[in-house]
């Protein structure tokens, strides 16, 4: 029985016991195969809903469709796995910022079955975002399993998402900088090693089962000078049409949240409109990976004008899709709508300058895609190698740098944070390792606690308080209720000083007579943050602690910074 | 500091029994409450190792502009002044994560199922896995409010008894009640069960603390739990053997609370007790 047991504490093992680096590629291995048969298992799945939808997509009622699959999808997230719509990536995030990456089990399979039935229906949304959510929980829950600690379960969440990026697109560079970038925010070896492995992982566990095949297929691209100049100018669409999807997504999110019916009604809703639309424009149907190939091979016939309406429309589907309550990610998406509109641009740039020889459309799409990538998830290093691994080819690279670099840049000006991060800076729950935020939710108020005061009764006299003040180093003294020991103010020896030199008051003056009753207060449980902040607003270096009204100690600048700064070298340690 | 006490009210006849159990407790040890009105049901709780997501049922929900005054008043009657618990994180928009660092929770048999499954003989799976990952231990109480004059220990030798002897002082320091130790001994476990408290250097509580120590050499463990008095708090260990032995065997835990309506204060294997 005990041989059985110790099998789930590897660290324990000889092999580990010296260097849990080992430890931590060993694991990485596991979670890169299971996250990458997940992200198989959701393609496979969502291939063979499509076919077997197909012959009915001709007929006019498909429109409902995308509402079944979309209803039945946000039944499955409502009452029976219990979880909220979205695509999980800012859940991922959450629980690696705040709680060391702890994540639920039935996150593991949850986002896939729901975003199957999504865009497996028609649905405009991508599986990627759902299968990065699922690597994510594999890795924590095995790291769960194997009882490992903070550090190492969010470096195993990382690997999970890294697999799941680099399975689903064969991309093995693209999955690291991805999870690097966005999911854990810090480029420390400690986790690029693993993350590294798991990537491969993934990525052969995918070739082996689906072949090594290039996502889109490769054409070779003679760039000059001038096509590079003009790229800035498709940068600046490209951040536009991110602020637009973000904005449209919100906008949508908003007025389906307000609408006075059940979830499931408004999925269906919104699910109906996007088969709507599909039925004029069938482009905007599903993930779209079908138009891309056509735009990358140039072989998208559409003129100007459609090209430019579908991107719009690409937009608004995927923001009713994704508002309403669909469940999928915005990665194929933005794929979509990026190359749309970087055919669009290149369409624009013919019928301006018609005599210039303007490199193949087919270039500007897959500019658009990294355009699209980089402003909606401000990562452009993860839009950069994604678009180079996708298509096979270098020859894009400097166009596609400063696309994705200036889109990004631009995004930054108006929207503050990326999609997937957005809800999470405005609630304050983005912590990035190594930031003040972060160090400081690390640290709580317990653990500051000053608790070497002396406490003074309300009726004690002057002349006995001053044979206190010789023994304490404190100039600051908490006032006590007789009876019940609540807190009732504070004594600050820089306000009673006058009475201190007058011994005419010792024996005239009690404690409740000269205490500050206005003491601003914090409790036990109360963030550091917070209480900085009242400290800064009110020229404050300590301040009393209160529990259940009595006085638990003081909490000051001084000790807190000295916390901070071991916080803060624990986490740069690490 | 006092210990903390967590509860999670539901506002209907059978949340408020639950409640005066909690107040009775923390009246007795002197913890203070921490009530938790729930505004969604679902919420996260975040332990070390784990996290777990309790779904509650609607019932929880019942009447929430009266959950407060309910909750006061009920509390109010023993003196004890209820603190609110306000989540401020959530991991999604209606999932809110409620904190872990109390002394103690409270939660009826099951929290996650209908209020018709609460009773004797069922504990509820997340029940179970908050007692598992859990610092504190579990209050799990009766059905209907019954006071408690002494308490009893189930104390059979394994680690997690150990800590629930441990509690078991610390709550007879706490409230000054009889403490009575109850073991079912098997062949050689008398002598077993002795060497440890030999070995974890408790015989000094043992002599000052133990009012009775009982130790069942004959008869079957459910026929002698009848000599488990019946306003007693029950406090056991729970994960004490692997989880194979529990699904072949059974689990003492389940057999102890299927067996005996008493409330029952359930130490984890993550409960640190201090004598």
């Amino acid at each position: 029985m005990h041989s059985l047991k110790s099998w789930r504490y590897p660290a324990k093992w000889i092999l580990f016991r010296t260097d849990d680096r080992l430890l931590l590629i060993f694991i990485a291995v596991i979670v890169g195969i299971c996250s990458s048969l997940a992200a198989i298992l959701l393609n496979r799945s969502l291939i063979a809903i499509l076919s077997w939808l197909h012959p009915f997509r001709q007929i006019w009622w498909a429109f409902v469709l995308p509402g079944i699959g979309a209803a039945m999808s946000s039944l499955f997230l409502e009452k029976i796995v219990n979880e909220g719509a979205g695509h999980g990536v800012p859940e991922v995030v959450y629980s690696v910022s705040r709680y060391g990456g702890l994540m639920r089990f039935r996150s593991s399979f949850s986002r896939l079955i729901s975003s199957c039935l999504t865009i497996g229906s028609g649905g405009s949304a991508g599986p990627e975002a759902p299968v990065v959510m699922s690597g994510a929980a594999i890795g924590s829950n095995i790291a769960k399993f194997f009882s490992l600690n903070d550090r190492q379960r969010v470096a195993l969440v990382g690997c999970g998402a890294a697999a799941a990026i680099s399975s689903i697109f064969n991309a093995p560079i693209a999955g690291m900088i991805f999870s690097m970038e966005v999911i854990l925010g810090e480029w420390s070896s400690a986790y690029l090693i693993p993350i590294a492995i798991a990537s491969v992982a993934g990525t052969e566990v995918s070739r082996i089962l689906q072949g090594n095949q290039i996502v889109f297929s490769h054409r070779h691209f003679d760039i000059d000078l001038m096509n590079i100049v003009v790229c800035l100018g498709l940068a600046i669409i490209t951040a536009a049409a991110s602020i637009l999807l973000t904005r449209m997504i919100k906008y949508m999110n908003g007025k389906y949240g307000k609408a006075p019916v059940p979830l499931w009604m408004r999925a269906a809703l919104g699910g109906c409109t996007v088969g709507l639309i599909g039925l004029f424009f069938p482009v905007v149907l599903g993930e779209g990976y079908n138009s891309i190939h056509m735009m990358i091979e140039g072989v998208f016939a559409q003129g100007f004008i459609i090209v430019v309406l579908a991107a719009f429309l690409k937009i608004l589907a995927t923001s009713l899709t994704l508002g309403s309550g669909g469940s999928g990610g915005i990665f194929a998406p933005c794929l979509v709508i990026g190359s749309f509109t970087g055919l669009a641009y290149h369409r624009g740039l013919v019928l301006l300058w018609p005599s210039v020889s303007w490199v193949n459309e087919g270039c500007f799409a897959l500019l658009g895609m990294a355009g699209l990538i980089s402003g909606m998830l401000q990562a452009p290093m993860t839009a950069i190698f994604l678009i180079v691994e996708i298509t096979g080819g270098y020859e894009v690279i400097l166009p596609l740098i400063i696309v994705s670099t200036i889109s990004t840049t631009f995004c930054r000006y108006i929207e503050s944070a990326s999609f997937y991060l957005k809800d999470l800076t405005e609630k304050g729950h983005l912590l990035r390792p190594r930031t003040d935020a972060r160090v400081l939710t690390e640290l709580n108020v317990r653990e500051l606690l000053e608790t070497d005061c002396i406490g003074v009764k309300q009726n004690m006299l002057l002349r006995d308080f001053i044979n206190i003040v010789k023994k304490s180093h404190r100039n600051y003294f908490p006032v006590e209720d007789e009876k019940t020991g609540h807190f009732l103010g504070m004594i600050y020896l820089d306000d009673i000083r006058p009475y201190l030199f007058n011994p005419g008051m010792y024996d005239a003056v009690l404690l409740g007579q000269i205490m500050d009753i206005n003491v601003q207060t914090v409790a036990l449980d109360d963030d550091l943050t917070e209480i900085l902040d009242i400290m800064d607003i009110n020229h404050l270096y300590s301040m009393p602690v209160v529990a259940d009204n009595k006085f638990a100690g003081m909490i000051s600048k001084a000790t807190l910074l000295n916390q901070y700064r071991k916080e803060l070298m624990v986490q740069a340690n690490d | 500091m006092e210990a903390q006490l967590f509860h999670i009210f539901r506002n209907t006849p059978l949340g408020r029994e639950t409640l005066f159990q909690s107040t009775y407790f923390c009246s007795k040890t002197g913890a203070a409450i921490n009530i938790y009105v729930p505004e969604f049901t679902k919420f996260l709780m975040y332990f070390e190792n784990d996290v777990i997501q309790i779904n509650l049922d609607e019932s929880y929900l019942t009447a929430p502009g009266s959950a407060l005054e309910h909750a006061t008043e009920v509390v109010m009657q023993k003196n004890i002044k209820p603190k609110f618990i306000k989540p401020k994180h959530f991991t999604a928009s209606t999932l809110p994560d409620i904190p872990t660092g109390f002394d103690f929770m409270c939660c009826p048999r099951s929290i996650s199922d209908l209020s018709s499954k609460i009773g004797i003989g069922y504990i509820g799976p997340r029940v179970r896995r908050i007692v598992k990952s859990a610092r504190f231990p579990v209050l799990i109480t009766s059905p209907v409010y019954k006071e408690w004059s002494s308490i009893t220990v189930f104390f059979g030798g394994s680690a997690n008894a150990v800590n629930a002897l441990k509690l078991g002082f610390r709550i007879k320091r706490a409230t000054k009640m009889p403490l009575y130790i109850f073991t079912q001994a098997e062949k050689g476990h008398k002598k077993t069960c002795k060497d440890v408290i030999k070995h974890e250097n408790l015989e000094k509580e043992m002599e000052q603390l133990a009012d009775r120590w009982q130790i069942f050499e004959k008869g079957k463990f459910e026929e002698n739990l009848y000599k488990v008095p019946h306003d007693s708090l029950v406090v056991l260990g729970a994960y004490g053997h692997g989880f194979i032995k529990d699904i072949v065997f059974g689990s003492k835990m389940e057999k102890i609370q299927s067996t005996v309506s008493n409330n029952l204060l359930i130490v984890g294997p993550n409960y640190t007790a201090t004598v």
